[in-house]
């Protein structure tokens, strides 16, 4: 429990928690630390602060400071791939990327975390590339002191499918690419998916391993798709051939050569057409033509959740719809907008 | 105890329908059996250890009652009329007991955990599996004291009314001027404009059968007294 001393009584006594000063467009932090001993040259100070009392804290058997409470949350929350300190500041943890990768959040779970009273954890988007030592999560219990029940509840929570936070690294893919359409094929125009899909990989930390070309002919699709699995490439990216005009063969050619699961149609615009196969294990993503075009498709959104070893499906395709509207900015400064947030 | 799903469904066929309350109420009887030891409520040798109270008269309280078999009959199902989504487990070898609550929150969060179903209840019903039950429930350890006159077994007491003669049973009387009163003549009733009638076909017994034309209780002005 929080008893509260006048300023002048406050002398000798340890503060109770961190105290927080703002001077406008100047300074916001801590001016004072949880645990410093108040002399009579602080008085001053405090009283331009606005501090006329102070607390002294007289922890109940059930009860647990702030920083001890944002301790716990912040160890429920954190799964793979997530390091944090046990340094509160102002009372609250911030949670880092321990390495490069795909973060992740369990958005029900986070919702059901913050829905307790008195706790709170406020993460960047889900599905977010980051790199190691960045931001992306803080946790904090609201109150100075509070009973220790509801943070364990909490704390439960966030462990109901391990942890809300994950970093997921992105695997080094052995990518093969079809490009397909008889007008590459024949030479009648250069093809540009190649360099644009090679910069994408490679951006990502995977490499292209193999590149066929092949006309509109599903089965010579399905061949080229076949040669790249035999050459142990474990992720198959198909350009061209995805829509609905009769020579679009890319589906058939993909079904023929194995795939079992399929998913066509994304969410998404640019990138409605998007499809997801798998031969066994292996996804097979079809982009469509859009992505010669736009510098950001669909396929920016979901290649590193596959790389993160995502299992991508119709519902993951369709869940995308909120948020999966580009703006077409003259300038694009994706990711910092809101696609695909 | 059966599976969550075995229990659901015929929780469900009890109740008359499957509904969000079922499944709420099928998790809420496993979560405080399982607080307060008991790990088959229904058989002989634990169902005497067992009372539970439940805080509202919902579906959510008939799945609590067909899960843990209380029955008010037995007096091991008490209700408590506080329209709380809520009911205590009590285990009366130990006294230990548990309140378990259903949390308000997992209505809102309903949407986060099922949200490829956009139907109000269907998506309750998903989600509610869904949800672990530190977000489904919140839980109190509790201590229930329970007065002789509220345990299950034999009628302890009765004592008649002195005003209208209707014995009452186990303390439910109330005491006016020192006199033993039943509580519809101490405290008024949940019915009123009481008037004794007679109906036809009075004399029916059991072993008259089921040949007897059994006519519906038309009760009238004219054959009341």
């Amino acid at each position: 429990m929080l008893k509260k001393i006048e300023l002048k009584d406050a002398v000798g006594t340890k503060l109770a928690h961190d105290l927080t000063e703002i001077r406008p467009g100047e300074f916001k932090g801590a001016a004072f630390h949880k645990g410093h001993t108040v002399c009579d040259d602080d008085l001053c100070r405090l009283q331009k602060m606005g501090k006329n009392h102070l607390y002294v804290i007289d922890l109940a058997g059930d009860e647990i400071h702030e920083d001890r409470a944002a301790a716990i949350l912040a160890d429920a929350l954190a799964g793979d791939g997530i390091v944090w300190k046990d340094e509160p500041r102002e009372g609250k943890i911030k949670l880092l990327a321990g390495k490069d990768g795909l973060f992740g959040v369990d958005t029900a779970a986070l919702a059901a975390f913050n829905m307790v009273d008195e706790v709170m954890c406020a993460t960047l988007h889900n599905h977010t590339l980051v790199k190691k030592g960045q931001l992306v999560a803080a946790t904090r219990a609201i109150p100075l002191i509070m009973k220790k029940a509801p943070i364990d509840r909490a704390a439960a929570i966030a462990r109901q499918t391990g942890a809300v936070l994950t970093v997921k690294p992105l695997r080094k893919a052995r990518v093969g690419l079809v490009i397909t359409g008889n007008e590459v094929y024949n030479g009648l125009i250069e093809d540009r998916f190649e360099p644009i899909l090679t910069e994408k990989i490679e951006a990502l930390g995977s490499e292209v391993a193999a590149v066929a070309f092949a006309p509109d002919d599903d089965n010579l699709i399905r061949d080229a798709i076949r040669s790249h699995l035999d050459r142990g490439c474990d992720l198959l990216l198909l350009s061209g051939g995805m829509s609905v005009d009769p020579d679009d063969v890319t589906r058939q050619g993909m079904r023929s050569a194995g795939a079992e699961e399929m998913y066509y149609g994304a969410a998404v615009l640019p990138g409605a057409m998007f499809l997801v196969a798998y031969v066994a294990d292996v996804p097979l993503l079809g982009v469509p033509a859009c992505g010669l075009f736009h510098r950001i498709t669909v396929l920016d959104l979901v290649l590193p959740r596959i790389l993160a070893g995502e299992k991508i499906g119709k519902a993951e395709l369709a869940f995308l719809g909120h948020g999966g509207l580009c703006k077409d900015c003259e300038e694009c400064v994706y990711p910092h907008c809101p696609f695909g947030k | 105890m059966e599976s969550f799903e075995v229990l659901l469904k015929s929780s469900a066929d009890a109740h008359g329908h499957l509904c969000p309350g079922q499944v709420v109420g099928v998790r809420m009887a496993m979560l405080g059996c399982r607080l307060i030891g008991l790990t088959e409520p229904r058989r002989h040798d634990q169902i005497k250890r067992l009372i539970v109270y439940v805080e509202m008269d919902r579906c959510t309280a008939d799945a609590v009652a067909h899960v843990t078999g209380v029955k008010l009959g037995r007096r091991s199902l008490k209700f408590m009329d506080y329209g709380i989504m809520a009911a205590t487990f009590v285990n009366l070898e130990n006294g230990k007991a548990f309140r378990v609550v259903s949390t308000e929150e997992a209505r809102d969060l309903a949407e986060a955990y099922a949200p490829e179903i956009a139907e109000k209840y269907p998506q309750q019903l998903t989600a509610y599996r869904r949800m672990p039950d530190s977000v489904l429930f919140r839980v109190q350890q509790v201590r229930v004291k329970i007065d002789d006159c509220d345990l299950p077994g034999p009628t302890r007491y009765k004592v008649p009314c002195s005003r209208c003669g209707q014995v009452v049973r186990d303390q439910r009387e109330v005491i006016e001027n020192g006199r033993m009163l039943c509580r519809p003549c101490a405290l008024g009733g949940y019915f009123s404009e009481a008037r004794e009638v007679t109906w036809p076909d009075m004399n029916w017994k059991p072993e008259n059968g089921l040949t007897q034309s059994r006519k519906a209780a038309n009760v009238t002005e004219t054959n009341c007294y």
